[in-house]
């Protein structure tokens, strides 16, 4: 049976679903009597999906247009265009 | 419910003002859309158009026939709904159940506002099947019987309807003709204006999914409805933006190939009925990318039934497509490698790139409105500075432009733009910065990682907060990461990208992006983990 350090070591691959299914085997294994890891586990995975949906560092709409009239001023600029 | 979006609606919303002036409160099955306020917008203009605005018939008979559609579809949440409406609205109990139990309702109006009804039905039971919404109210015994269709060719005048009036002008604009199906409403104005709306709202938008997409959605919900129309439709305008026909007729089939296979599997089984929002969760999907699938399909399911009682003819040459069937379902469920020659997704930005490199330098305007976002986003990851990544994302999109020709098209040039726009910011963060570098390849698959916060966190953590206060948390969070680990964690769960597209953007192996990815996930967990734990839960042993 895999220790809570060997399962940490492996936690990123569980995460992404790469771990190799034996690999995986081991990990459900130990999950399935430790609570800690499954603590981990469930909160690192809602850690994802809270990050994925907050939609963070969007750019407002009014700071959008400003920027890229400034951008398209600066490319027409260089190509002669008025 | 599905999360899409807990937070109230703006107060100022016409949405809420008119779901609360025609319901007396605001349905469950529109506060789980308020994450995309824009679309609650254009579903409730077009439920104002449709059934609460003064026709020649009255509301009492629209919403028995939205009522009788929805128990004919086994839907609970609509008929809940429908049924509560018409009990306020003076209609007896018995009258309901006989409505319920396939008792037809009696109309003597214009069947196109039968076919509108009709329509309105299949919208919001697809909407209410996909998100999974809990009812408002205790549904009526439904009976075990197969959905109800409204039949076809019920209506067939008008076709040729003023064509020239401002409601289709957004047809003209955008399509370059009016198709057929709104031509036909020519008698209500209101309701293809706010059709345009609806369309315009959800499907020409790029924030969540993309246009193309979207039109995809719509192509295989129209295959699993077996409409030629709109297979035509579809078909026609997916290849005015670059996909062979042969490619639509496959993916019609039901032969889906390519990362947007997760989607194209979720919209098909959505079609025949099934939600299955694990899935496109797995897939990574967002909740605004989850809602527009949905309701993407449920317009496509509006339109074919509003065709089907109206009794269109095609637009297009019908599309001689061999029709999905439920093995096909079975076959899209299993995961089966595919040769590389099948369908690769079309670039939705080729048409445009090419345009910019044949001499039409005001196209790549279009280029900037579609990814600023995406490259304002990779660069506040990596410079962890609003200020400085503005001024990185014009750096970046010069740079993009005047290596345009650079581009071969080997990735999409949405990938090929981040990684001009990460290579910008960490030269910038190395001019800045020295000490806060990214380059450091210290001992990280060495490091032991101990968790310290293990608390059980609560079940649904996403309603505890606003997604205002969610999306602050998170900022500030995410901006407190070195920044070797916020890049990774921006890449990765904000910007979605591949493993192997972030590892490659970032210059570094597959490996060292997954350690520094993991690393910046835990850290943001042991943050995060005060904010979201249950009340009074016991510390695991």
């Amino acid at each position: 049976m895999i220790s809570c350090a060997d399962f940490m070591a492996e936690i990123g691959n569980y995460l992404e679903g790469d771990a190799a299914v034996e690999v995986r085997h081991q990990l459900e294994q130990h999950l399935a009597h430790c609570v800690t890891c499954q603590v981990v586990v469930d909160s690192s995975k809602k850690t994802i999906q809270i990050v994925t949906d907050s939609g963070s560092f969007d750019l407002p709409d009014p700071d959008l247009k400003p920027i890229a009239s400034e951008i398209m001023n600066k490319i027409r600029k260089e190509h002669g265009k008025t | 419910m599905g999360d899409f979006g807990e937070i109230p609606l703006d107060a100022s919303s016409v949405a809420l003002a008119v779901f609360r002036e025609n319901y007396g409160f605001v349905p469950r099955l529109y506060r789980a859309q308020s994450s995309l306020p824009r679309l609650v917008e254009a579903e409730a203009a077009l439920a104002s158009a449709i059934l609460f605005q003064h026709t020649t018939l009255t509301r009492i008979e629209k919403e028995s026939i939205v009522l009788a559609e929805a128990a004919g579809r086994g839907n609970k949440y609509s008929a809940a709904l429908q049924w509560q409406t018409l009990l306020l609205l003076g209609v007896s109990t018995e009258r309901l159940a006989q409505l319920t139990s396939g008792d037809s309702p009696a109309v003597s109006a214009p069947a196109l506002d039968q076919c509108l009804a009709a329509a309105w039905a299949s919208f919001i039971c697809t909407l209410a099947a996909g998100l999974c919404v809990d009812p408002d109210f205790a549904p009526p015994p439904l009976p075990a019987c197969a959905a109800a269709r409204a039949a076809p060719g019920i209506y067939r005048g008008e076709m040729n309807g003023s064509p020239d009036g401002s409601a289709f002008a957004f047809f003209r604009e955008h399509l370059g003709f009016v198709p057929n199906l709104f031509r036909a409403q020519a008698a209500r104005p209101a309701v293809v204006e706010a059709e345009a709306g609806l369309i315009a709202s959800l499907l020409m938008t790029e924030d969540a999914l993309t246009i193309r997409q979207k039109e995809l959605v719509m192509l295989v919900a129209c295959a699993w409805d077996r409409n030629e129309y709109g297979l035509a439709l579809w078909s026609e305008l997916l290849r005015r933006a670059g996909m062979p026909l042969e490619t639509c007729d496959r993916i019609a089939a039901g032969d889906i190939a390519g990362p947007d296979k997760p989607l194209l599997d979720f919209a098909a089984r959505l079609s025949a009925g099934e939600s299955d929002l694990a899935s496109l969760r797995e897939h990574r999907c967002t909740g605004p990318q989850i809602l527009e699938a949905i309701a993407a399909t449920a317009l496509a399911k509006f339109l074919n039934t509003l065709q089907i009682g109206l009794g269109v003819a095609p637009d297009f040459e019908p599309r001689p497509v061999a029709w999905p069937s439920v093995e096909n379902i079975s076959n899209l469920s299993a995961e089966q490698p595919r040769p590389t020659d099948e369908w690769v997704p079309v670039d939705p930005d080729l048409e445009t790139v090419n345009a910019v490199r044949s001499g039409n330098i005001d196209a790549f305007e279009q280029l900037i409105e579609r990814h600023s976002r995406r490259v304002y986003r990779t660069l506040v990851g990596i410079l962890g500075d609003p200020e400085d990544a503005r001024d990185a994302m014009q750096d970046s999109f010069l740079k993009a432009f005047q290596h345009l020709e650079n581009f071969q098209g080997r990735a999409k040039f949405s990938t090929w733009l981040v990684s001009i726009a990460t290579n910008t910011g960490l030269q910038r963060l190395r001019e800045r910065k020295p000490l806060e570098s990214l380059d450091e390849s210290g001992p990280e698959a060495e490091e032991t990682f101990r968790p310290r916060q293990i608390r059980a966190w609560t079940d649904d953590p996403e309603q505890l907060y606003s997604q205002a206060e969610r999306r602050k948390l998170i900022e500030s969070n995410v901006m407190k990461l070195p920044a070797k680990y916020r890049i990774a964690v921006v890449l990765r769960d904000l910007e979605l990208l591949s493993t192997e597209d972030a590892a490659a953007a970032l210059g570094l192996e597959i490996p060292t992006l997954k350690t520094r990815l993991l690393r910046g996930r835990l850290m943001l967990r042991e943050a995060l983990a005060p904010h979201f734990t249950r009340r009074g839960s016991e510390v695991a042993n």
